[in-house]
Parts: structure tokens; C-alpha cells; sequence
């Protein structure tokens, strides 16, 4: 089984981002960056498969030259070659022009099957792995927690709301974004760091895959929210506070 | 034709309180050029859920209608609508921001060579749309520029449903072509997650107890504070540590790690084996008779009191606001 | 008739047949003796070589030698009375060394040492003396070996070990009977027959038995690392530490072979203490029948078979073994290497290990909190930010930048030195030293969480840092080193205990009893620093500090070093519980600290004794609570 994982590297979970310049995108140079945590879970699930059924695990990503870094932590944690696709103008493409990007880079690739993480850290579109699909003209089903290789295809367990799942049939080669949580996320290793420097990293450029670049939807401007996270004291009596909590949950927190 | 649509979705035949707020939305969007947005119900039948939609001030429910669409499918749904837009070529199409949506909508925007802005919290004038980035901590504006229509689905709780006008609206119906051989993916009847008896790991309401408890005797107080507010019950250590609770309800760095939409935290001072294990939580509520007590510091809402007071008002104005 | 003669007996001549017997069963003794030995020194030499191994320079190897082997300090220290009956057997060997070549040479017929001669006599009398000695100490052993058995030495009885008793008994006893009979007197020549057969058959027992370290551990203790609990650096791309025969260096299969089998390590072991089944001496001798069976070339993985993976991950790292050991055994490098070997290699799988690991490869601290309560924290407190101006950088390390306890400690310790009138700054971009992932094996992590704080302290030109935390002072001023030069460090207690005498004393002579302070010492500050006084003179400043049963180099872990403290539940009893009633059953009021786990640690468990558990404070904050109120300062101004 050939599986294509496309990976994004995304600012660190805890990073302190703050607005650049221009006002349209975060700061970068002082930025520190890791695995976006869905993908790695996408990894995850592709490595399992893989030691299950064998074949081969493709790491690809998009983004400037530091997405070598995490390409080669994939690498590291079991994928076996990756391809970089080096674009250096991506906070101007929306995800339809990344989605574009990708797809067109693992057209030649005709894996068996491409995990994509539900959606990143950082932006959060998840629509990304969709819209792959889409474009390649291959099946999708989103929110995979667990995915199973039938003889007809794939048999995967899909997230719903409210603590509901279901199970979807389809067939291969098909488009599975994973949520969080799934399976158990395997550490780096030093061996795995060492065997990885002799693995292959293919690059091509966004400007080689000739894609339509303009963007449909564009990010205008970042703002902080208005509202920063800060503990809300409530006073008065125990019936005036628990008064005054239940509302917060029912307009605030939205929980009942 | 063009306008604002509104997409509604139902579960078995019962539409979610995100649909009318997505109705709200397209309302919003609607007004400002003095109009009233469009609905579409999608299934294999229909008509109650058109008649319901049509008195909640719309224009007009178009009922699209196929027996391929008696079960949710992507491709099932991202046909039909195609279709549909393809015929009516909207100006924006507004969306509730639920899990079947965020499956299928990218790939029908995608298909009539549009984004979908996903996950909308604010309409602006021009119209700007906002959403969140970086996980909450900053929030961007998103202008459409492609001359089809424009997709955005709006998050659960940013727009009130509950201002949806009166009214009765025109109701049509149609009928996509599909055939079964489009449709690539074949779903089972949602089923319950595996019966365990507690997983805390996935609760979305979570009430947990400290020693700020004293006794096991007085343990019902809180379990009824989480019945009444339909939450999991769970404990910091020193709580099982006394086989007051079963260890697998102890939340922290020897127990379980929590991620729910609300963590109430009652009569834990918050030891950092305890706060490393709700650190996922997306709101703390804290009720500690201890000012100083280091759960503040985490909480987003805190009352500072004496639990055995606070704790049975909390489950009374609960249990009045249900109703 | 038996007559004392002032001079020891010697047969005056052997008979041919004699003599041919007698080389005949000195020649078999040493082939007994070489066929054991050979292949031991063989595998010893054969194992790989210690990269970081120097000889020089060598005056500590020489002190170590003097004081360890030729003093039997550590041997009488750590347990006086076997040790006095060990220290007099060992020093009988060394004067009985010129009697037993005298004796050999006498069945030769070249006896050197004329027992009539002034020089003779006096050196027979003074190794008498020392057989007297000898002799009661192997008895002792003896008794104790067989008859008290404690725990630590096992279950199985050594039946090697009473054979050796018995024999250095025997050439005691027929050493010393040569003073009661004539040279020409039968008995003589029996006594020296028989002091003879003991010998020769004491010396292929040597290697056979755990009487190896007689040979060995001299050299043990004169080669051993040195530094406690010295980690040594991965060599070279293929080496991940111990993973397999083939990454046993030559220490580790010198130290291996050298156990002398005591139990010491194992007596002070938390984790053993406690039901886990980690026993650092069958983690030794695990190491040591690998290598019997399978050599030093074998690629069979070290744990399984010899040593179990969870016994190896069950230890709190807090070096009582080490310490104790008399034969220069070095348990942690032993013990983190077979873990170097599972991590490294992901052979290791645990789901709070991996938990912890993920959290340091996404972030910067080993709680998996977001930085940005730390830098809710640092505003907070409006602690200064570190910008090359300030005498001290104060590190916070993860326990102070999250724990709630933790912080308190920080500022606490901040409010001492804003009275003192100390310049510190914090660094926002400070990460976790890394001292869990270097206890739990993970060199990957290790090496990038050294490099990214080293660069950050250099970028900053940070001269002296500052900790609270005895885990983040030995991490970065020791294992740091292997990636660059880190600044110097010192813990808050050294710090404090420098101004003791600018701080304010919190007893009013004469009045109500005076606070009892049980301090407790932690083991990266006390065993693997050696600061032991500071902190308790930084103490009484508050109260009367009063000793737990174990205290000092002796103390007991509160069990979350290792990495442990992140490893969920514990089997077993928890390590913090039983030192935790220790220090409360000393009937002192409040517990002193000196380390943020330790504290962490113990509020559980003192919060679970009960009503009446003492109230538990760090050092800092003893201190803390008598600065004056209104925030003066010590040269009498005030702070803004």
C-alpha cells in the first residue's frame, strides 16, 4: 500500500505569535515550528498501516525552506521519503491554491491512499485533505479516528458529534483526514533521526506544478480578540454567584 | 436568480439549534440589502422539515429532494447542491458549521472554483467575515473575491438562533440527477461510542471534586451538580487516593487527561499533577473557599465560597434554567 | 609437647616428592585459576572501548584508591561493624602478602624471611596481630553471611562464600598454631601442608566466586569514572547506548564482574524499598551472566532475558546505590544506558513517557503547559527580564514557571534577593533543561533542549545563574557540558547560606519553643552535589532543624526523580509516602525543602497523613517569612 501523507508545519502549540507589519500575517522570524499535531496523527495512522500491510509511507509538505525540518522528523518517526514542495508565498495562496499545490505534486505520485490531519493548528481551514480529493477526483470521508484495509478498499471510523460514530465503506485510492486522538503518537528517536539522514527528500518548486495561484478568499487583516483570556470573578452571595455563573454558561460558554 | 441561501441540516428529521443560527446569519447578511435569505432542506423527504423552516422568516425552502439523499453522503450532497447553485448561482451560500458540512462543503466550493470561509464568528460590513486563528488567540477578517458564490459556515453559538423572524415562505422542490454509481462511499447508522463506564477523555462536561469535599458523605452534593448539569463526575487525586471514587474518574498527571468544553472545578486547590491534566479544557470554572487557591490562576470564571452553600444554588439555578 | 615458641615454625626440609607435589599443585591452582580468570579478563578486555575513558588526571584515581581500597573508608562508613570486620580481613591479606610469598618460597627451599631474624620476628608477630584480627572478622561475616542474613544479600545461601570463610579461617588458625610448636615438631610440617592446601585451593575459588573483586575491584575503584553519575557520550552514529553485548563498554564489564554482591546498593534502593522489582545489584549481575553467557560481541538485546525493561524504568535515579557501592561500581550509567538503549532505539513504549516526550518535542517544558502562563507568571510577579545588566539570571525551570507551589518558592526566593539587593533577571525563552528526558534515556531531546538553552544563555551573555531546583543546577552545570560550556549555577541554597548572616533570625532566644525544621535532603542536591550544611544553615535561621533517620548522603528519595514524577502511578508503595511519614514521624512542624519536585511530592503525601502532618516549606520560603513586612531592604531602603 502506497500512502501519501501530506504534512504542514505550523508554529509551535505554546509559540507567542504576534501580528507583523503589515497587519495581514503573523511575525515569523522569531517563530519556533513543529509537526501540526492532527498530521501527526495522520503519520501516525499511515506508520501503522504500513507495518500492518506493508508498502510505503510519502511525507509531502508545503511551505519554505524550515518545512525541511519537519519533513525530515517524519522521516525520523518511520515515513520513507518525502517530497518538499518549496513555496515561499504561501500565506497569499488560500487553501484552494494550496489544495491546487498538493495535488498536483501527487498526481505522478497515484498512491493508494493520501491522510492528511483534520486541520491545522494554526489557520484551522480543515478543508485542505477535501478539496485534494476533490481535485483528484478520488472519494473522502473526514474526522477518521481508525482505518481498516478491506479487500474492497477501506473500511474507516468517522467522528460525529455529541459522542456518535460511524463506519464508511470506500473504496482505494482514496482521501482520509484524521482527527486527533486516534491512535497513540510514537516519540523521535535518535536511531530513527540518524536512519532518516540518508532517506530522499525530492523538491519541486509551487512555480514547476504550474497552478492557478490568484486566490478566491484572502486573509485582510489580524486583530486580537477582544476578549483575552483572564480569570472573571464572580461576587456576591452563594445564590447571587451561581446565578450569575449559570448565565455565563448559557451566553459565554454556550454549554447549556 | 441570486441572493442569500441558507443551508439547513437535520438529524433524523430534527434540525439543531446551529441550523437557526445559520439562518440568523444569512438573515444578517440579507438585511443589509433588504431581503430575506433562501433555504435549502436536502433529503429524501422533506416536507416537514420545509414546512418548519418556512415560519422561520425566509424568503422561500427549496426542498432538494433525492432518494439517494435519504443517508448522508459527500458525494451524494455535493452533487445535488452543485446542481442546484449551478441553477441558481447564489451570491452567498451560508452553512452551520457541523461535521457533515465541514465534509462536504469544502469539495462543492471547490467544485464551483470557490473557497468556503469556514467556521464564521463575525459578519462585518463589506461584507468581512471573521474567524479564528491560531487556535483563539488572534482572529482574522476574510473578504471573497471570486465571482461565484461565496461559502461560509458559521460557528455553533456565534449568531443567536433564537431571533429568527416569524413568517411563512414559498416552499419548491428539487430534484437533482443523481445515480447510485456516483455515490463512492457507503455509511453505516451512527452508532454510540463502545459502552465504557466513564471516559472522561472525550466528556464534554466535566464536574470534578477535591478535597475541599472533606467526606465521602458528602460526595451526592456534587453528583447531583453534575447530573443536573449533564456532566461526567471526576476527582483530583487525594479523592481516589481515599477509594472515595474509582481511580479511573481521577483527572490529572497519574489519571486521566481531559478535554472538555467545560471543567468545574469544586474544592481543588490545584496542585500541578491536577492542572497539567485539564490544561485541554476550553473553559475552568472554579468554586474554592481559598482566594489564594492556584485553580484561580487557571479558571475562567471563579467563585470564591464555601462549596456547601455555593454548590447546591449552582444545582438549583440549573436545574430552574433547564426548564 | 606443646611449648610457645617465640619464633613461627617452619619445616627445615622437604623431601623430593615433596617439593614435585608441591609444584604440581601450585602449577594446578593457577590453571584452576587462569582457566575462570582468563576468559573473564578476556571479555573485559574484549568489550568496546570507553571513548571518554582518560587516565589522567590521575590524582584523584590515587586518592580514590588510597581512601576506598587501602582505608576501607567507605566499606567501614557506610556500614561500620561489617565493614570494621571486611576492613580487617582485607588488611590481614595485605600483611599476610610477604608471609604467603614466604611461604611458598620456604616449600621452594628459598624461604626469605628467617623467623629467627630480628626482622623476621618482628614481622610474623605483627602479621599475627593482623590474623588475630582477621580471623574475627571473617567470623563475624561469617555469623552475619549465615546466621542473621539480612535481606539485602539474598535469598540463596552463598555456599562459595562459607567455603572462603572457612578457608581464611584455616590459614589463620595454622598460621598463627606455628607459633606453638617447634620447627622440627610433625605438626609443623601438617600445619604448613595444610596452610598450603588452603592456599591453593583459595586461589582458583577467587575467580569462581564474588571473591573476584579481590582481584578486580582495586582496579574498579582506581578506573572508575569519577563524577557521580557521569553519563558518558554517545559515540559516534550507530551508538544509542546500551542496546545490545556490543555497546558494553569496559568499565561497565569491569564493574559488572567486580560485584561483590553486598546488597548495599539494593539496601538503600527507594524503588526496592518500596515492591517495585528493580534490584540494582541483579541489574549488575544481570549484566554480568550476559556477558558469562553470551560475551561481549553478542547482538542479543541486554533487556529481556538478563534485565527486565519496567525494573530498569522503575528508578528514581537518586544514586543511594552508587554511592553506596564499596567497589566502584557506577549504577546510573549502567542503569540509564540500558534506558539510553530503549529510547533511543523506540524500544521503550509508555504511555506517560511518550506523553512527556511529545510534550518536549512540541514545546518547551515537560508539563506540556503553554508558555504563555509563564509569561502570565513572569508579568505577575514583574520579575525583571534578563538583559546582560544583571548579576543573576534566575531560572525557573518548569516547576517554578508552572507549578503553583513552585512559584511560590520563585517568589519567594525573588523577594530574599530583592532584599539583599541582588540584580536578576529571567529569560522568557527558557526551556526545560532537560534533565527528565536525560534520566529517561532520550539523547535526542536531551541534546536539543542543551543546545537551544545554551544558545539562548550565550545570546543573552549570561555569566551566573541561579536555580531552585537541585535537577536544573546539575543538569546544566554537568550533563550541559557534552554540547558546550554552560555558566556557572549554583542552587538558592548556597546562594542563601552565603548571606546567612545579612538575613534575618526568626528565633527569639529564650521565649516560646522554637519551630522544629525536618530537613530533607534531596538527592541532586546532597548525593549528587555534596551540598549538605547550606541548607540547613539557611534553615535555622527559622527554626531548630532537626535530623530525619535518614538524612545526609543517607537520605531516602521522595521518588520523583528519573523522570519518574512523570510516569504515572507507581507500583508498589509510593516512594513520597514512605519518606513523607518519615519525616512527619519525627514530630517536627514543618518539613524543610530544598527542591520543587521533592515539595511537589510530598504535599501529596503529607496532605494524605492526616490532621496533624507538618506544614511543608522550601528553604526559601522559611527564609522568605522573615524579611520585614513593609518590604524594606537591608541596606534600609525601600522598594518601589
Amino acid at each position: 500500500m502506497k500512502i501519501v501523507v501530506a504534512i504542514k508545519q505550523v508554529p509551535e502549540r505554546d509559540a507567542q505569535v504576534h501580528i507583523d507589519a503589515s497587519g495581514r500575517w503573523i511575525e515569523e522570524s522569531d517563530l519556533q515550528y513543529a509537526m501540526n499535531e492532527s498530521d501527526a496523527y495522520a503519520l501516525e495512522e499511515a506508520l501503522q498501516l504500513k507495518e500492518k500491510h506493508s508498502g510505503e509511507v510519502v511525507v509531502v509538505s508545503v511551505g519554505p525552506e524550515r518545512v525541511g525540518s519537519t519533513i525530515r522528523e517524519a522521516l525520523a518517526k518511520g515515513a520513507d521519503r518525502g517530497i518538499h514542495i518549496e513555496c515561499d508565498d504561501l500565506n497569499k495562496r488560500d487553501v484552494l491554491g494550496v489544495a491546487r499545490l498538493l495535488a498536483a505534486a501527487l498526481k505522478p505520485e497515484s498512491p493508494d491512499l493520501i491522510l492528511t490531519g483534520l486541520q491545522s493548528d494554526d489557520l484551522g481551514y480543515g478543508q485542505t485533505g477535501v478539496i485534494v480529493g476533490e481535485l483528484l477526483g478520488l472519494p473522502h470521508a473526514s474526522l477518521i479516528l481508525h482505518v481498516e484495509k478491506t479487500e474492497a478498499g477501506l473500511t474507516v471510523k468517522r467522528e460525529l458529534e455529541e459522542g456518535w460514530f460511524q463506519t464508511i465503506e470506500l473504496p482505494t485510492p482514496a482521501v482520509l483526514t484524521i482527527q486527533s486522538g486516534g491512535n497513540k503518537l510514537r516519540y523521535a528517536t535518535l536511531m530513527g533521526i540518524k536512519r532518516a539522514k540518508t532517506k530522499e527528500v525530492r523538491l519541486v518548486t509551487a512555480v514547476e506544478l504550474n497552478v492557478e495561484s490568484t486566490p478566491v478568499v484572502s486573509l485582510e487583516n489580524i486583530t486580537l480578540p477582544q476578549k483575552q483570556k483572564s480569570t472573571q470573578m464572580l461576587p456576591g452571595t452563594a445564590k447571587e454567584a451561581a446565578a450569575a455563573l449559570v448565565e455565563k454558561l448559557k451566553f459565554e460558554v454556550r454549554v447549556i | 436568480m441570486s441572493g442569500i441561501w441558507v443551508v439547513i441540516e437535520d438529524r433524523a428529521g430534527r434540525i439543531g439549534r446551529i441550523s437557526w443560527e445559520a439562518v440568523s446569519a444569512a438573515q444578517k447578511l440579507a438585511s443589509q440589502r433588504n431581503e430575506k435569505p433562501n433555504a435549502i432542506v436536502v433529503g429524501a423527504q422533506t416536507e416537514s422539515l420545509a414546512a418548519e423552516v418556512a415560519s422561520k422568516g425566509v424568503a422561500k425552502v427549496v426542498r432538494v429532494e433525492h432518494p439517494l439523499l435519504s443517508q448522508y453522503t459527500s458525494d451524494g450532497f455535493t452533487l445535488a447542491l452543485e446542481q442546484l447553485f449551478r441553477a441558481e448561482s447564489p451570491d452567498f451560500v451560508v452553512f452551520p458549521h457541523t461535521y457533515q458540512v465541514r465534509d462536504y462543503a469544502p469539495a462543492l466550493a471547490a467544485r464551483l472554483n470557490q473557497v468556503l470561509i469556514g467556521d464564521v464568528v463575525a459578519i462585518e460590513d463589506g461584507p468581512l467575515f471573521t474567524r479564528q486563528l491560531m487556535q483563539g488567540r488572534l482572529a482574522g477578517s476574510y473578504k471573497a473575491h471570486g465571482a461565484g458564490p461565496c461559502f461560509i459556515s458559521v460557528q455553533s453559538g456565534a449568531f443567536r438562533g433564537e431571533t429568527a423572524d416569524a413568517g411563512t415562505a414559498e416552499v419548491t422542490t428539487f430534484s437533482p440527477t443523481i445515480e447510485a454509481g456516483q455515490i463512492r462511499t457507503k455509511p453505516s447508522e451512527p452508532f454510540r461510542g463502545a459502552a465504557q463506564t466513564v471516559d472522561l477523555g472525550s466528556a464534554q462536561l466535566i464536574v470534578a471534586v477535591g478535597r475541599g469535599i472533606k467526606e465521602a458523605d458528602n460526595l451526592p452534593l456534587v453528583q447531583e451538580l453534575a447530573t443536573a448539569l449533564g456532566a461526567e463526575l471526576a476527582a483530583s487525586r487525594p479523592i481516589c487516593d481515599n477509594g472515595w471514587l474509582p481511580i479511573e474518574r481521577q483527572v490529572g498527571s497519574s489519571g486521566q487527561t481531559v478535554a472538555p468544553k467545560l471543567y468545574l472545578a469544586v474544592g481543588i486547590s490545584g496542585a500541578i499533577q491536577h492542572l497539567v491534566g485539564i490544561k485541554g479544557s476550553q473553559c475552568v470554572v472554579a468554586i474554592n473557599k481559598d482566594a489564594d487557591a492556584p485553580i484561580f490562576e487557571v479558571a475562567d470564571y471563579g467563585i470564591v465560597g464555601d462549596l456547601f452553600e455555593v454548590v447546591p444554588a449552582l444545582t438549583e439555578a440549573l436545574k430552574a434554567a433547564r426548564h | 609437647m606443646i611449648f610457645f615458641s617465640s619464633t613461627l615454625a617452619e619445616p627445615q626440609y622437604f623431601s623430593t616428592i615433596e617439593k614435585v607435589l608441591f609444584v604440581a599443585l601450585i602449577l594446578t591452582s593457577f590453571v584452576l585459576f587462569w582457566q575462570r580468570f582468563g576468559p573473564i579478563l578476556n571479555k573485559i578486555l574484549k568489550s568496546k572501548k570507553d571513548v571518554d575513558f582518560h587516565l589522567f588526571p590521575a590524582g584523584r584515581r590515587v586518592w580514590d584508591f588510597f581512601w576506598e581500597v587501602l582505608c576501607q573508608a567507605k566499606v567501614i562508613r557506610e556500614r561500620p561493624l561489617p565493614g570494621i570486620a571486611h576492613a580487617f580481613v582485607f588488611w590481614g591479606f595485605c600483611a599476610f602478602a610477604i608471609v604467603t610469598l614466604n611461604h611458598v618460597a620456604v616449600g621452594l627451599g628459598s624461604g626469605f624471611l628467617n623467623p629467627a631474624s630480628l626482622i623476621g620476628r618482628f614481622y610474623f608477630y605483627f602479621a599475627a596481630a593482623f590474623a588475630v584480627a582477621c580471623a574475627a572478622g571473617i567470623i563475624g561475616l561469617f555469623v552475619r553471611r549465615f546466621l542473621v542474613r539480612p535481606r539485602w544479600l539474598g535469598k540463596d545461601l552463598s555456599y562459595g562464600s562459607g567455603m572462603v570463610a572457612l578457608l581464611i579461617l584455616v590459614l589463620m588458625v595454622t598460621y598463627l598454631a606455628a607459633f606453638f610448636v617447634a620447627d622440627a615438631d610433625p605438626v609443623t610440617r601438617v600445619l604448613w601442608w595444610v596452610h598450603t592446601l588452603a592456599l591453593l585451593i583459595f586461589l582458583p575459588l577467587i575467580p569462581h566466586t564474588k571473591h573476584l573483586h579481590l582481584v578486580l575491584s582495586p582496579a574498579t575503584v582506581f578506573l572508575s569514572r569519577g563524577g557521580f553519575s557521569q553519563i558518558p557520550p554517545l559515540a559516534g552514529d550507530e551508538d544509542f547506548g546500551l542496546v545490545a553485548g556490543t555497546d558494553l563498554t569496559q568499565l561497565v564489564s569491569l564493574q559488572a564482574y567486580s560485584c561483590v554482591e553486598c546488597g548495599r546498593c539494593t539496601e538503600h534502593c527507594p524503588a526496592n524499598n518500596t515492591g517495585k522489582i528493580l534490584n540494582p545489584k541483579e541489574i549488575i549481575l544481570g549484566v554480568r551472566n550476559y556477558l558469562n553467557d553470551l560475551g561481549p560481541a553478542s547482538q542479543e538485546p541486554l533487556l529481556g532475558k538478563y534485565n527486565s525493561q519496567q525494573a530498569v524504568f522503575q528508578c528514581t535515579t537518586c544514586g543511594a546505590c552508587e554511592f553506596q557501592c564499596p567497589v566502584g561500581i557506577e549504577h546510573l550509567p549502567i542503569l540509564i544506558g540500558l534506558r539510553r538503549g530503549a529510547v533511543n532505539t523506540g524500544a521503550w513504549e509508555d504511555n506517560h513517557g511518550a506523553k512527556l516526550f511529545l510534550a518536549l518535542e512540541r514545546g518547551s517544558n515537560a508539563l506540556g503547559m503553554s508558555a504563555m502562563e509563564r509569561d502570565k507568571f513572569i508579568q505577575k510577579q514583574q520579575f525583571p527580564i534578563f538583559d546582560g545588566t544583571q548579576e543573576y539570571c534566575l531560572w525557573l525551570g518548569c516547576m517554578g514557571g508552572y507549578d503553583p507551589k513552585g512559584r511560590e518558592i520563585i517568589a519567594d526566593f525573588a523577594r530574599v534577593m530583592n532584599y539583599l539587593g541582588t540584580s536578576y533577571g529571567v529569560m522568557r525563552k527558557e526551556k526545560c533543561t532537560g534533565d527528565p528526558v536525560r534520566r529517561l534515556g532520550n539523547d535526542l531531546l536531551f541534546q536539543q533542549l542543551a543546545e537551544a538553552n545554551l544558545e539562548l544563555l550565550a545570546q543573552n551573555k549570561v555569566k551566573k545563574i541561579v536555580s531552585i531546583c537541585p535537577h536544573c543546577v546539575r543538569t546544566i552545570q554537568e550533563d550541559w557540558k557534552e554540547f558546550g560550556t554552560p555558566p556557572e549555577i549554583e542552587h538558592h541554597s548556597e546562594f542563601l547560606a552565603r548571606y546567612a548572616d545579612k538575613l534575618p533570625k526568626q528565633k527569639a532566644a529564650g521565649t516560646e519553643p522554637a519551630e522544629k525544621i525536618v530537613y530533607h535532603d534531596p538527592c541532586y542536591l546532597g548525593r549528587y552535589r555534596n551540598v549538605y550544611e547550606e541548607p540547613r544553615a539557611v534553615a535555622s535561621l527559622a527554626g531548630d532543624v532537626i535530623e530525619a533517620p535518614r538524612s545526609h548522603e543517607r537520605s531516602f528519595c521522595c521518588g520523583a526523580g528519573g523522570g519518574l514524577v512523570f510516569l504515572g502511578e507507581e507500583t508498589g508503595e509510593r516512594v513520597s509516602h514512605v519518606r513523607a511519614q518519615e519525616l512527619a514521624a519525627t514530630g517536627a512542624t514543618t518539613v524543610g525543602t530544598a527542591c520543587p519536585f521533592c515539595n511537589t511530592m510530598f504535599r501529596d503525601a503529607l496532605a494524605s497523613s492526616g490532621e496533624a502532618a507538618p506544614r511543608l516549606m522550601d528553604i526559601a520560603q522559611l527564609t522568605a517569612r522573615g524579611l520585614p513586612q513593609d518590604g524594606s531592604k537591608l541596606n534600609g531602603s525601600m522598594t518601589a
